[in-house]
């Protein structure tokens, strides 16, 4: 051990070197992860979080609720299937809102979600959990989800929407339920359609995006999937995990950054593994001698196992630290955060890795054969 | 120079580690940047076909058609701007598409185009219920002379022919008159119809500059106008994405400075006694630095070549509709160039310790 920190403290630069490019690159996975985590909440964590067992859109829709349109004989169908139990309407559109809590008068694209309001504020497709304030219990009111606070979208706060001047007053905050990476408020149905006819007076009667449904009892929500889809090949049911997995563009961004991940999974044991078998060309003779004069070749094999593991260790907790202060940004409406369970797995796997690629080096050691050092000659040769 | 080449050449395997790592970093780069390319294009496509010098909204829409609307006497204000030649509007419907042949469920995405001056390479508005698709659909089973039924209306449109590279929000795209289009947002979508002569947008042909300045100006404010690169920018997400991706790429490339230093000061510490030599025989320190560059740049384009083309059986491997990656002659040599100049940097690390090699230092030594 003495000899592994007695190197590493007389080559600082080239030891320093390969800490920092394992750091760049654990600092680049797990920025990376956050965002994938990040973009796919902001996407379609409202699926997620919102209280509807089972979600019925139209095939038209192809699965993107603002896409969906659900004419009344398909309501008509999805209320009369066997498996649904309740049923209520939800709309959903993109408008343009500019909330009073944001001193710079900055206007974004608000997502709102019209819902069924039950007489307790409850409803088929509202939030799952209020983490502060409560559910809408009338029109004009909505819930936020918790990361558009920062940006003005506070309790009290009320959002206007332009054209046509809705205002919504914000009574409450839900946690990661944004919708399409945008701000998004939870109202009634009622406030969604005014909504839209406020910012565009030629509109028609907006038709319900989606329904919400709750299996009827003795339904599972995936037996309420095959009962409703049973009704018409224009329906296309699924239970809300369903939902929220196949909207259009998840599976691709998760299979964009699975590509990415395992690249630079393969670039930190590569880099890893060549360095020490380069270090351990250098060294060739020096090692020779050692062995000569009776170091066993475990304790040089510990040695140079101890210098990967401290190597990598540094490069991870630099790598995590970096990571830290960004984790706690938001990107381009991102909101991202420190991932506890990814920096453990990664940690794990890439010390698993780097050890498992210093292997070579190390058979290289095993096969140092001391009679060598009277012949000049060392593991290099 | 020579003689880095010699050693390339006859001990190749001294270099195949660091090769293989580079190719690895060089697949990253380019995958990056061949899916920032993909994204952009496939969201972007149909506003970078207009030929027209701006993009008018109206001044709520943030840049968005299916939230802008273009009243009639603000179009009239915007045609008499002085400057501007030719004003036409343009609006679009995103609908799921029945394709015969495909399954009842099989439906795929298309952005229905009402437009009433033509896009590069698009061709004058068909008559009502046809439209001009883009090849992208072809993927999907789209083809010429087929009649496809748009939305839960089913609106029927017939395809006329192809056109490319103006697919918008990730779906390809649909060229039709303005009835059509009209027709079908009002069968499909009740609450986007708009009232006759009232238009998603605006595309404008006209002088100066300050264009969509004056514009904006003379509607009273009324509209937000756009060039057509800033109208491709202020599309949600776009500088977002570029600005993500790039940031990552430039790490990326960093993490490659970095990786091709250690590789080189590692090769340099090594043969240090060598290069003793080789300066005793009055070899100079430029010399064998210009050495190590000629071989950094050399790994890196091996490197870079086989990456290009792992990226190119990739792209040609992944399914149509699966990752938006687009692969062009460009992003890659932009890449190989990005890296190339990593490499020089990287071997900037060797420099000093080549400088420092006394050629005293050969006498006595013994490899």
């Amino acid at each position: 051990m003495f000899l592994a920190f007695k190197e590493m403290a007389r080559a600082k630069v080239r030891f320093a070197l390969l800490v920092a490019a394992i750091a760049l690159l654990v600092f680049l996975i797990l920025f990376q992860q956050s965002l994938q985590n990040g973009l796919i909440t902001g996407f379609i964590g409202a699926i997620r979080e919102q209280s509807a067992p089972v979600l019925v859109y139209s095939v038209d829709g192809q699965r993107v609720i603002q896409g969906s349109v659900i004419t009344p004989p398909l309501e008509e169908l999805v209320r009369t299937a066997p498996g649904a139990g309740e049923v209520g309407r939800i709309g959903q559109g993109t408008f343009t809102g500019v909330p009073s809590g944001n001193g710079d008068g900055e206007t974004f694209d608000v997502t709102v979600i019209g819902y069924e309001l039950a007489s307790d504020g409850e409803g088929i497709g509202a939030p799952s959990e209020v983490i502060d304030g409560r559910l809408p219990a009338g029109d004009g009111e909505a819930v936020v989800s918790d990361a558009d606070v920062p940006l003005g979208f506070g309790i009290g706060d009320t959002v206007t929407l332009q054209p046509g001047g809705t205002t919504i007053e914000i009574v409450g905050v839900a946690a990661n339920a944004q919708l399409n990476v945008s701000p998004t408020l939870f109202a009634s149905y009622d406030t969604y359609v005014d909504a839209v006819k406020s910012v565009n007076p030629d509109a028609g009667d907006p038709l319900p995006n989606v329904l919400g449904v709750i299996p009827a009892d003795g339904f599972s929500p995936a037996e309420a999937v095959v009962s409703v889809n049973d009704q018409s090949l224009d329906l296309d049911a699924l239970t809300r995990d369903d939902a929220a997995a196949e909207t259009p563009g998840v599976a691709q961004v998760q299979q964009s950054f699975n590509i990415i991940f395992l690249l630079y999974g393969l670039v930190v044991p590569c880099v890893t593994g060549l360095f020490f078998l380069i270090v351990t060309f250098q060294k060739a003779n020096s090692l020779t001698l050692l062995r000569a004069i009776g170091a066993p070749a475990g304790r040089l094999v510990t040695s140079l196992l101890i210098q990967v593991v401290v190597i990598i260790g540094a490069g991870l907790l630099i790598g995590t630290l970096l990571y830290f202060p960004v984790s706690q940004q938001a990107l381009g409406g991102v909101a991202l955060s420190f991932e506890t369970g990814a920096v453990v797995f990664w940690s794990v796997l890439l010390l698993t890795l780097g050890v498992l690629s210093s292997l070579v080096a190390a058979r290289r050691v095993l096969r140092i054969d001391p009679i060598e050092a009277t012949t000049g000659q060392g593991v290099g040769a | 120079m020579k003689l880095a080449l010699v050693e390339l050449r006859r001990r190749p395997g001294r270099f195949a580690t660091a090769t293989v790592i580079l190719t690895l970093i060089a697949i990253l780069l380019m995958f990056l940047g061949s899916l920032l390319d993909g994204l952009i294009a496939s969201s972007t496509g149909a506003i970078r076909a207009q030929d027209a010098d701006a993009i008018v909204y109206s001044d709520t829409a943030q840049a968005s058609f299916v939230r802008s609307r273009i009243e009639p006497d603000v179009r009239a204000a915007v045609e008499a701007v002085d400057g501007v030649t030719q004003v036409g509007g343009i609006g679009n419907v995103q609908l799921g598409a029945r394709i015969p042949g495909n399954g009842p469920r099989d439906l795929a995405g298309v952005a229905l185009f009402g437009y009433e001056i033509a896009p590069s390479d698009v061709p004058a508005p068909p008559p009502d219920g046809q439209a001009w698709a883009d090849e992208v659909l072809k993927a999907d089973g789209v083809e010429e002379g087929m009649t496809i039924e748009l939305g839960p209306a089913r609106s029927p449109i017939e395809i006329v022919g192809f056109v490319s590279d103006t697919s918008f929000n990730g779906q390809g795209s649909l060229w039709a008159s303005p009835e059509t289009w009209r027709e079908v947002l009002s069968a499909n979508r009740p609450d986007a119809q708009l009232g006759p002569d009232v238009w998603q947008g605006l595309v404008v042909r006209g002088d100066g500059d300050d264009l969509p300045a004056r514009i904006d100006a003379a509607t009273d404010g009324a509209t937000e106008t756009f060039t057509v690169s800033g109208a491709i920018d202020a599309i949600p997400g776009v500088s977002e994405q570029s600005a993500t991706f790039n940031q990552i790429i430039g790490v990326t490339i960093a993490i490659a400075l970095v990786v091709i230093g250690l590789f080189f000061a590692l090769l340099t510490v090594e043969r240090t006694s060598l290069y003793g030599v080789l300066k005793a025989l009055g070899a100079k320190s430029a010399t064998i630095f210009s050495g190590l560059v000629v071989q950094a740049i050399a790994v890196t384009a091996i490197a870079s070549l086989v990456a290009g083309a792992l990226v190119v059986v990739l792209d040609l491997l992944i399914p149509p509709g699966s990752i938006p990656l687009l692969v062009t002659p460009t992003r890659l040599v932009t890449s190989t160039l990005l890296l190339v100049i990593a490499a020089v940097l990287g071997c900037a690390f060797s420099l000093r310790r080549v400088l420092r090699i006394d050629p005293a230092s050969a006498i006595g030594t013994t490899s």
